[in-house]
């Protein structure tokens, strides 16, 4: 009877240890403060209307951010944790860690950190201006939009419920390698928890990236042909038809690991016939291309980012394309670099080490295309700049390391040592997140309205870059040295200083994450000098400039027409066309796709946990639900072509006034020890006075 | 919102006909019948069965999708045909890649082998309390000389997770194969070792047993070693 | 934007030319999935750790049956179709009907054949081969489950409002899906039950 209504669970799963204590303590103490925030505010109806149950992509970009933000703090304590044991625990002191525990800490450093950081932060940026970009009023399907961004939310709840529910994560590493991830070596939980985090999260990426292949092919701007859509939409293109070519195999994948410990099959397990190989072989099909899924939007990032703080249109937009699209046809033919040392013969080794050289060519051409760009440009070293040249150094360094690991003599030595961990951390923290930020930083004044605080942007920016770099270049020399990744001991004390280095390359990496904080709450404390009244800070060249910033939820009061590259950028040379009002047809927002995901977060549950109603209950509701969606024929409204006059109106009406309300000429941005007095003198204002005080 | 894409025309919808329809149908029916009667009478045999099978499977495939689905007379630009090739090719990578690269992975290593040398590449020894067959860490270190044509020392005895370094002082360069000659097998999933004059490789004794190597151009020059758990 | 280009659609045109090119993504990425429990089948299928093979357990004739009901039930979604852009509404209900009941047929059919291998105590778990025949099998079969199920629906729904244009997009996907499922079973067809008698 009791497992007919609980499954597996009992008393032991719940938190007992001082991690699995600690991590609930902090998810429901964030829970409970955000639940009395928002009553405390009366904000529940507006959350639930204005965000929650939103199908507009900038909203819902913006909720992507916030969510990987997050994401981001969290998956940089467990790198954090893991450093630290790595520099404690050599000769006879063991650190502070089991080694049980610290393989559920790398293990959920790499699941956080590539599926809930960079695919949320890359999403987000799509999100937010691919349709911008392309002079679209929103996406094809935008409840496809919203249901990927709510299953994406569920996959990151499930990867954080073992804090409240299992005590326990996966301990197999990223990929959950089988035969590691059988019932044989890990009859727990932690491995179907991870399951089901990135099955969620995985449907949830498919369905997003059809959407945005619909949107990018189908809804252009009238005159917009595929030769003059902007990089960054060139770069999220191909990221996206790569993500539908490759999730859809991880998601198999996944469901025959699933089948194999659930229903007991023998697809990559060690008896009954099953082929562990078999499931390094389809993984790593997935997992080769989802890197350069995170990177190609990073690409597009950095080429209208040079191309604008150049001054110059982008030196060669056909070679740019070429590389994005010549990334993405040969991605799915080098997988089996990850396992040249697995017993392929000759043959197989040579071919595969041969195409991981070959890939290396695109990119190059990538990279020189930016260079050229800067060439005779008139370069403004403004933070995204910055980002950019950091980039380029570091991505050079990761390529040129690739290369070395590519060929298969060389990765007979160097394959399972810090030497790897070095080199793909040098291309998705220098080449994915670098991107990222460079992207946030460039259009946070689109997002917000304001522009972000230079000055303090520019500390953070150092702190990354010599944080990256003392980070991760003693494990470069470290991997050279002999030592193995994932160690949390090791007998060899001539290694510690180097782990000692590398731990204070976290400190200062971190130092640069709360810079980046402060970097926000001070532009915002100075919002009204950074304001961007004129919609167009950087002198841009791509449309998404052509609306007032922040976007109007319908993006352009008059769907631009295009006729070359960098179409706005034309448009100023030549003058703006006059605006022409009509009636707009938007989407209403729907509760459908939060519902749809909340039920496939409980069916997921239910698998983690053998819990036969949950499952068939979940699964029913969903496909109620879907049917109820696709039958309904009121998803849009019309917004009258008065009302968008009316609302354009009073819109200039107040960028007019704010315009004349900020005096550039007295203002100055705010630095370290300026926000440190504001800072303080603000909480002591609370204090004193026991109330809320607007910054 | 309505905008559409501009290369695209008016859809004119050419609906399948009944002809089509019906001309398909015939087709498929006989593109099963075939290759079942072939498999059933045996006319072919072996591999030349199987491809004409597959082969009458594709075209059916080419029949369904250009007589039920109406492929490629939509509206332009036909993207959807783009997809479908693509879709067609990522499939024959994914399910001949498989094949390719599965066949091949067992010609350096056996499955046990693999599953071992697998918990060694991930670095994991342990899952919630079960040994995967990998080494922790590193023990202690030894060493075996190839200097002026000779093996020193001839037997090595080592335990579980030492390590082995081979070092070739000789001005030549030799490779050592693992084994007895000519009976060539793996170590650490290597089948040789190739060490140019004065360099040195090591491996990983990962694997207990006693393992016979020798230098691969002059067996006589032979030694082994012996791992104990 | 309805202005001045005589080439440009109308809003509701262009959202379901929108929409058929989607669905028609989608079905791509459920024929890569399809496509990795093919990859499987094709390494493991001689897996039989010591248990029985495909050519002692498969029942040709039966496979061939099923293959021409599916056949058959793919023509009639054809039928529907015609009928469905002619407008008629009663054709479009009794061709479905057709349709519905032949997948049913092939359906209960796979159903008896994998009750019988269970009941021979062939199951899943007992080999690397048979969990990957009845998982590649077994999807379409839960495919065209689902397929059944959404045809009933819209049945309803034709039933109840008329053949609207939305409907008649919604029928197109819906024969797209089941042509697809067919083109699938003719590979399984082939690979699963075919060359196990070579």
């Amino acid at each position: 009877m009791k497992e007919l209504l609980i499954g597996k669970l009992n008393w032991q799963a719940l938190p007992h240890e001082w991690f699995t204590l600690g991590g609930a303590a902090a998810l429901l103490g964030l829970g409970l403060f955000l639940i009395i925030l928002i009553t405390r505010l009366k904000r529940w109806k507006w959350l639930w209307k204005e965000w929650l149950t939103t199908v507009d992509p900038k909203k819902i970009g913006i909720m992507y951010f916030i969510v990987a933000g997050f994401m981001l703090l969290r998956g940089g304590l467990d790198a954090i944790m893991i450093w630290l044991q790595q520099a404690l625990s050599s000769g006879a002191s063991h650190g502070y860690l089991s080694s049980d525990h610290f393989q559920q800490i790398f293990t959920a450093h790499g699941n956080i950190m590539v599926f809930f950081v960079a695919m949320g932060f890359v999403f987000g940026l799509i999100n937010f201006i691919v349709p911008l970009q392309i002079g679209a009023r929103d996406l094809a399907s935008p409840f496809l939009n919203t249901l990927g961004f709510w299953l994406y939310v569920g996959g990151v709840l499930m990867v954080n419920m073992f804090f409240l529910l299992g005590g326990k994560y996966a301990a197999t590493g990223w990929l959950a390698v089988a035969p590691l991830s059988s019932t044989q070596f890990s009859p727990g939980v932690g491995v179907d928890y991870m399951i089901w985090a990135l099955q969620i999260s995985g449907v949830g990426t498919t369905l997003g990236a059809i959407n945005f292949i619909m949107t990018i092919l189908k809804m252009r701007a009238p005159g917009m042909k595929l030769k003059h859509i902007p990089l960054f939409t060139w770069g999220s293109l191909c990221s996206m038809i790569m993500a539908v070519t490759v999730f859809p195999l991880l998601t198999a994948t996944l469901f025959l690991l699933f089948l194999d410990r659930y229903a007991g099959m023998h697809f990559f397990t060690t008896t009954g016939g099953g082929n562990a190989m078999m499931y390094t072989n389809l993984i790593w099909m997935w997992g080769h291309p989802e890197v350069y899924v995170l990177i190609l939007p990073s690409f597009g990032v950095f080429s209208e980012v040079v191309s604008v703080f150049s001054r110059k249109r982008i030196s060669s937009y056909t070679s740019a394309v070429l590389g994005m699209i010549g990334v993405s046809t040969l991605a799915l033919s080098v997988w089996l670099h990850h396992f040249f040392t697995m017993g392929a013969g000759a043959d197989v080794n040579a071919f595969f080490g041969l195409m991981t050289m070959i890939i290396a060519v695109p990119t190059t051409v990538l990279v020189l295309t930016w260079i050229a760009t800067l060439y005779k440009g008139r370069i403004r070293f403004t933070t995204p700049m910055l980002w950019f040249l950091g980039f380029v150094g570091t991505f050079a360094v990761g390529g040129m390391t690739g290369v070395i690991l590519a060929q298969p003599p060389a990765d007979f030595q160097l394959h399972n040592s810090l030497f790897l961990v070095a080199h793909f951390h040098t291309m998705v923290i220098g080449g994915v997140l670098w991107g990222i930020f460079a992207g946030l930083t460039y259009w946070f004044p689109k997002i917000a309205g304001f522009r972000l605080n230079e000055r303090i942007g520019r500390y953070a920016f150092w702190c990354w870059l010599i944080g990256f770099w003392m980070a991760f270049g003693p494990l470069y020399i470290l991997g050279l040295m002999g030592a193995t990744r994932r160690l949390d001991h090791y007998t060899n004390s001539s290694w510690q200083p180097f782990f000692i280095v590398a731990l204070l390359g976290g400190l200062v990496i971190m130092a640069g994450v709360v810079l980046q904080i402060v970097q926000i709450i001070a532009s915002f404390m100075q919002r009204r000098q950074l304001a961007d009244t004129t919609g167009d800070p950087w002198d841009g060249r791509t449309l998404e400039w052509s609306t007032p910033s922040p976007a109007p939820f319908y993006n352009f009061a008059t769907i631009p027409k295009v006729a070359t590259r960098d179409a706005f950028w034309e448009a100023k040379q030549l003058g703006l066309p006059e605006r022409k009002y009509e009636d707009i047809h938007m989407p209403r927002n729907t509760a459908s796709g939060i519902y749809i995901a909340a039920l496939a977060f409980l069916a997921g549950f239910g698998f983690v946990w053998h819990i036969t109603w949950l499952i068939v209950a979940a699964m029913l509701g969903i496909v109620v639900c879907v049917i109820a969606r696709t039958f309904n024929e009121d998803t849009e409204y019309v917004l009258p072509a008065q009302e968008v006059e009316k609302l354009e109106h009073e819109r200039a009406q107040k960028a007019l006034a704010r315009h004349q309300d900020i005096h550039t000429d007295t203002f100055e941005e705010m630095g370290l020890r300026e926000f440190v007095r504001v800072a303080i003198k603000w909480v002591l204002d609370v204090i004193r006075n026991k109330r809320w005080r607007t910054l | 919102m309505s905008q559409e894409h501009p290369e695209d025309s008016r859809p004119k919808r050419e609906p399948g006909t009944l002809e089509s329809y019906i001309i398909g149908f015939c087709l498929s029916l006989l593109l099963t019948a075939l290759p079942y009667r072939l498999v059933v009478t045996k006319a072919v045999t072996g591999n030349t069965l199987l491809a004409t099978i597959l082969g009458f499977a594709a075209l059916q495939m080419l029949v369904q999708i250009f007589f039920f689905l109406h492929l490629g007379r939509g509206p332009k630009p036909l993207y959807n045909v783009v997809f479908f090739g693509s879709t067609v090719g990522l499939i024959a990578v994914v399910v001949g890649g498989s094949i390719f690269i599965m066949n091949h992975l067992h010609y350096n290593m056996t499955p046990t082998e693999a599953s071992n040398q697998l918990a060694q590449d991930e670095g994991i020894y342990q899952v919630e309390g079960t040994n995967t067959g990998a080494c922790q860490k590193l023990n202690a270190k030894h060493q075996v000389t190839i200097s002026s044509g000779k093996i020193s020392p001839i037997d090595t005895k080592a335990q579980l997770c030492d390590t082995l370094t081979f070092m070739n002082e000789d001005s030549a360069a030799h490779d050592i194969a693992f084994g007895t000659y000519p009976n060539q097998d793996t170590y650490d999933g290597q089948t040789k070792l190739m060490l140019r004059k004065g360099g040195g490789m090591t491996i990983t004794l990962d694997r207990s047993g006693t393992y016979q190597f020798y230098e691969h151009d002059n067996p006589k020059i032979a030694g082994s070693f012996t791992v104990s758990p | 934007m309805a202005d001045t280009m005589t080439t440009e659609m109308t809003h509701e045109e262009a959202a379901n030319n929108r929409a058929m090119f989607g669905f028609w993504v989608y079905l791509m990425t459920d024929l890569l999935m399809f496509g990795v429990l093919f990859a499987v089948f094709a390494v493991l299928h001689n897996n039989t750790a010591g248990g029985s093979s495909g050519r002692e357990l498969f029942k040709l004739k039966l496979a061939l049956i099923e293959t021409f009901l599916l056949l058959t039930s793919s023509f009639a979604c054809g039928l529907a179709m015609i009928a469905a852009r002619q407008g008629n509404k009663n054709q479009v209900l009794a061709w479905f009907t057709v349709t519905f009941v032949l997948g049913v047929a092939f359906l209960s059919l796979e159903l008896t054949e994998f009750g019988q291998l269970i009941h021979d105590g062939n199951t899943p778990s007992s080999s690397a081969f048979l969990s990957s025949f009845f998982t590649l099998v077994g999807a379409h079969g839960l495919h065209i489950t689902l397929g059944l199920l959404w045809m009933v629906i819209v049945m309803a729904y034709v039933l109840a409002r008329g053949l609207s244009s939305s409907m008649v997009r919604k029928l197109t996907m819906l024969s797209l899906y089941w042509h697809f499922l067919d083109i699938v079973w003719i590979f399984i067809f082939t690979i699963v039950y075919l060359r196990a008698f070579i």
